[in-house]
């Protein structure tokens, strides 16, 4: 249980690697919106199953998934709260496009 | 060196990359954005810390601190795009 636990928590470091790589080589900041939004969702969560995999008790596995379940919730909601703010802001991948 | 030391050194890494990218970001939306991924990573890094050391008192803070964070992320978000008025 231990390894399968380690595996796990290094497969959602993996996945945040992804989004960081993407977050300094993307053009476009739309592009940059949508890598990032799997750290907290894809990464985020493996890290939390990898952690409730190895919890010591189980009021401690219970409070990791509601971590997780508020997680999943909100990142979306946030990550979409930036891009409407970018987007009736009028900032355009390119300059002079048309809404 | 455990496993969690290795993990919590990674993610404070990437943390730094994020407030350099904060710093650093063209737009204020690239600055919004590194926000919302650090505060990602600071829950993440407290809730491998609770599990390095058995405790639980740590979990209660992550949980309000994503609650937290998400409510300022959207705030910000509303604040630029009605361009400073909130009603």
């Amino acid at each position: 249980m231990r390894i399968a636990s380690g595996i796990l928590m290094m497969a959602g470091i993996l996945f945040v690697l992804f989004g960081m790589i993407g977050l300094f080589r993307f053009r476009h900041f739309y592009s940059r919106l949508l890598i990032t939004s799997n750290i907290d969702a894809v990464g985020m969560l493996l890290l939390l199953v990898g952690v409730a995999l190895n919890s010591p008790s189980a009021a401690f596995a219970i409070k990791v998934a509601i971590v997780g379940i508020i997680s999943l919730i909100t990142s979306p909601l946030s990550t979409h709260a930036i891009l409407r703010s970018a987007r009736d802001s009028g900032y355009r991948m390119k300059p002079g496009e048309k809404a | 060196m455990t496993l969690y030391t290795i993990i919590l050194t990674i993610i404070g890494v990437f943390a730094a990359a994020d407030i350099f990218k904060m710093i650093k970001g063209p737009t204020i939306f690239d600055r919004l954005l590194s926000f919302n991924i650090l505060s990602s990573k600071v829950v993440m890094a407290m809730v491998v810390y609770a599990l390095a050391t058995s405790q639980s008192y740590m979990l209660d803070i992550a949980i309000t601190y994503t609650l937290l964070s998400f409510v300022s992320t959207v705030l910000i978000a509303r604040f630029v795009r009605t361009q400073g008025t909130l009603s």
